[in-house]
Formats: structure tokens, sequence, C-alpha cells
């Protein structure tokens, strides 16, 4: 291309003989200072819709509700390989909806399209009514409840337990007691050995005087977690991640994923006092459940009745369960046919993410197909 | 004028009704309970400033950390990019480092104590005011709550113990 052929506003400068090249024009303070203004605005705005974003999208029927739960059943999207229905039991932190976040980070979708029948219990907010809900209702009523349902409608005598976090806690506990209806347990970073938990929210737990806080505010405000949760990553995460979306403001893809996340994170119900009691008192401060010594109503849990195969997933750089809070589970059960898969993401990172997609559900959805027939 | 105020000097001295004579009845416990509100509230105070020194020197480490860290001459955009994360990594270590450590853990839980013990002396006022209206309470609403919760699980168990006895009828049938 000559220089005639350039248009007047493409005219590149000629270069004086004998001095350095000059660089390319950079864009002026102004310029810049206007571009980070706009991507502010749009940042701004952008945020106050966080809450609008879709998630949970897989296509599913509610097959019970209660005050507490729903029941969820998703549509099943290629014929059946497994007999042996799948319960996801899903913590009483944030909600459920971790688990099926966007198309293409959902476990649950994960386990469909690898021929599973899936079932969720989706926690309701409990409400002032319910400060005296303890674990024990959550595991001998709601989920047992719920194990009964699928029990029933699938026809089958026993299913695979799949709990997440406080969810894997619960699924642990229902397991010791109602072991004649769980053919498999499948846990994934469960709250297990606190003495072994090295994550600031088993510090701040030491010295919580939880009975205080049950006694006069009731159940778990939810602002109460989230001072929890700021404490976890104040600044890695809790800052930068707004820098990163400022300047990855105009990427759709980043914001979505951005927005769904932050949507979960800030979607936050109260937990029911008695059961946040048991939570902090019981297990993170005397370490009652890996003891065999934790109680729920006048029965005894003690994990080394548990003899079902056992897979427990855990992740190298969980900050809100240490896997070394998670690991004893295997020493401390009976079951001969037991594993324990270790990968090199975080908590969230291991269910919702494409790095669990692609290395960690494989190896699930394997484990569990060979334990469902 | 001396007949109105009479009338209500009588309402007042009316044995056991009305609120009046229940605040008068209640005045000498009232005082005791602001004083011991105050103390709470002075209690309060001390755990912030224990809290409050811990987050400031914290503060000040990473500061230190920062200017240690980051570029000394902010002249282009690559300068300011490496001072933010210089900021954020030298803020991150110092404050990871003080939530997990004992010492937050400890001066955290005293202040959240001091907290409740504030929230639970406002409460304790607000009970005599309900019943002084004669509104149930807090505390006895508290009580049938643990009551229905405690009814709840009984239903369960019978429940689920006569689905048992019917299971057996039924094989032994």
């Amino acid at each position: 291309m000559t220089e005639q052929e350039l248009r007047p506003d493409q005219k590149q400068e000629v270069q004086p003989p004998g001095e350095p090249p000059k660089e390319l024009k950079q864009p002026s303070v102004a310029d810049e200072v206007k571009e980070a203004y706009r991507k502010l605005d749009k940042a701004r705005a952008v945020l106050h819709t966080a809450g609008d974003i879709e998630v949970g999208q897989t296509p599913h029927e509610v097959l019970a509700e209660t005050r507490a739960y729903r029941l969820l059943h998703y549509q099943q999207m290629v014929s059946k390989t497994a007999r042996t229905p799948i319960l996801v039991v899903y913590a009483l932190i944030n909600r459920s909806y971790i688990l099926d976040l966007q198309h293409d980070k959902s476990w649950v979708k994960s386990l469909l399209s690898q021929g599973f029948d899936i079932y969720l219990v989706d926690w309701k907010n409990p409400t002032a009514a319910d400060k005296y809900v303890s674990f024990d209702d959550y595991v001998n009523c709601y989920i047992d409840d719920c194990v009964n349902a699928v029990l029933k409608k699938t026809k089958v005598d026993k299913l695979t337990l799949h709990g997440y976090c406080m969810g894997g806690t619960m699924s642990t506990m229902y397991t010791t007691l109602h072991q004649e209806k769980v053919r498999n347990l499948a846990v994934i970073a469960p709250v297990v050995d606190t003495e072994k938990d090295t994550t600031v929210i088993g510090n701040l737990a030491k010295h919580m005087d939880v009975d205080k806080m049950v006694n006069v505010i009731g159940n778990l405000p939810c602002e109460q977690l989230y001072a929890c949760y700021s404490a976890l990553k104040p600044f890695k995460q809790g800052v930068n991640k707004y820098f990163n979306l400022v300047q990855n403001i105009d990427n759709d893809q980043f914001v979505g994923n951005f927005l769904r996340i932050e949507k979960w994170l800030y979607d936050t119900p109260p937990i029911a006092g008695e059961t946040f009691r048991q939570w902090i008192g019981d297990i993170y401060q005397k370490n009652l459940l890996v003891k065999n010594e934790m109680k729920l109503g006048n029965e005894l849990i003690d994990l080394s009745k548990i003899n079902v195969p056992l897979l427990n997933i855990i992740a190298d750089e969980d900050h809100l369960v240490s896997p070394q809070c998670s690991a004893p589970l295997n020493d401390v059960v009976s079951s001969a046919d037991k594993r324990l898969m270790r990968f090199h993401t975080g908590h969230v990172g291991l269910i919702a993410s494409l790095y669990s997609q692609n290395n960690v559900l494989p190896k699930v959805g394997q484990w569990l197909k060979a334990r469902s027939q | 004028m001396n007949k109105m105020l009479s009338f209500w000097t009588d309402v007042m001295k009316l044995p056991t009704i009305g609120p009046m004579y229940a605040f008068s009845k209640d005045v000498s416990s009232y005082a005791s309970d602001f004083v011991s509100l105050g103390k709470m509230m002075a209690e309060l105070k001390t755990s912030m400033d224990s809290y409050w020194a811990l987050v400031s020197t914290a503060y000040a480490k990473a500061m230190k950390e920062t200017m240690e860290r980051a570029p000394k001459q902010l002249l282009t955009k690559d300068d300011f990019e490496n001072y933010r994360r210089a900021a954020i990594e030298a803020f991150e270590d110092a404050f990871t480092e003080l939530f997990a450590s004992p010492e937050f853990s400890a001066v955290y839980g005293k202040m959240f104590s001091s907290q409740l013990d504030v929230s639970r002396s406002i409460q304790g006022i607000a009970e005599k005011n309900s019943k002084t209206l004669n509104l149930p309470t807090r505390s006895e609403v508290d009580e049938i709550l643990k009551d229905v919760a405690e009814l709840k699980r009984s239903v369960r168990d019978l429940k689920r113990s006569m689905e048992i006895k019917d299971d057996g009828a039924r094989t032994t049938t």
C-alpha cells in the first residue's frame, strides 16, 4: 500500500532518519479517565441487575414441597443407565442453584447427561418460628421424608445420598442412622473433623458464644454470615473481583459468570437457631461428630457404623472447609469400599466450574455408575 | 380542672389494672435496667476498642508492606496496575493472618458476646413493656415455639412407630 492509497486519517507519520522509532500513539490521560469512568458506570449498572440473572435452569419438577424444603426431580436428558437414583442434599448455607448455576457449569446437568436419575433437596428459608428446628429435624424428618419419597417414586429400596458441604455432613449423619435406605454415600467437602480445620470460619467459631447468640437473636441472620464470608479472602476475592469486573465489563461471558456467582454469594438465608447451635457448639467447638459423641434427639451418631461404599470428594484449596477437616471421614467409617478424591481447586470451583466439568465430574460419574446398578 | 386531674390520680392508684400502675410499680427496676445497660455499653466499647486496635495494626502493616512492594514512582499505567496488585497482596496477607489468629478469634468472640449482652438487656426492658401492656413477651412466645417443635417431633416419632407396626402387621398377615 502506497502513501497515496491511505485515507487522510490513516496516513502514517514519516520517521525522520536517524531518530529512534516513535511508539504507537498512547491514549491521553483524559481518554483513559473517560474510559475508566464509562466502565465503572457500566459495572455499577450491571451489579444492580445481579438479582435478575437466571440460574438453576435445568428442567425439573417439584416432587414434594413443605414449609422446610422443596424436593426437585430433574428431567432426564439421556436414557437412564444407572438404576440407583441420586438424592442430592444441599447445605443450609446459600442456595442449591450453585449445583445448577449455568448450563456449562452445572453439576446436576453433568450427572443427568451421564444417565443418572437426579433428585435435589432445596431448603427453604427458616422463619423466626423455626428457631428450635434442629439437625434432628433436618436429618430424621426432612431428609428421611425426601428419601422415602424418592424410593417410592423410583420403586427401588436404596439410593445414593450425595451431599455438599454441610449437606455432606447431614448426609453422613443420615447414613449412620438409616443405612438400610442408602446404597452409596458420596459427599463433597463435608465438615467432619473440625480440630483439623484451618479455615478462618473454624477460627472464628472457636470463641463464639453460640448459646447466647441463639437465645438473644434466634436464627443466625444473613448479615452475620456475610461478616464471616468477608473475612475469608477479604481482598483477593472481596475487593479484587470488582476490579476484574470493571476491567472485563465489555466481555459478556465474563460478566454473566460473575453475576451468577455474585447472586449466589448474596443469596443467603438465615440458619435455624437450634441447628446453628449444634453446628457451632457440637461440631466446631466440641468436635463431637468425629468422636462419635454427637446426638440427634436420643440417637447417637456413630460414624463407624457406616459400611456402605463411600466417596469423599475434597478440594486442596478449599478455604471454607479444610481438606484436612473432610478427609478423616474415610478413616472413621467401616466401609470396605471407600475412596478419597482430591482435586486442585477451591470449595466452589469443585462443583461449579469448567475445571469441575472436565476433571471432577467424569471421575465422580464413573465411581457412581460402577455402584448404581 | 381539679376534678379532671383527680380522676387521673385515681386511675393511677387502681391496684391491679392499667399500664400506669404497672409502670409506676416497676420504676426502680427500670432504673436498674438502664444502669446495667450503661455498664454493658461500656463493656462493648472496651471490646470494640480491642477489635479496632487489631484491625488498625493489620492495616498499618499492610500499608507498610504495600510501600515496600509497590513501584516507587507512579508514572505509567503499568505502575498503577502494579501498585494495585501489591496493595491487594499486602492487604490480603495482613488481614488473612489477622483473621486466622487465635488472638483475633478471642477478641471478636468477646466483642460479639458484648453486643449480644446489650441486645439482651434492651430485650429485657422491652419485655417489661410488653407485660405492662398485657402483651405476650418474647420469652413466652419462645416457650411456645419450643413446645411446638417438641410436639412436632413427638408426632413424627408416633407416626413412624405406627408405620412400623402397620408394616409388621401386614407382613404377619
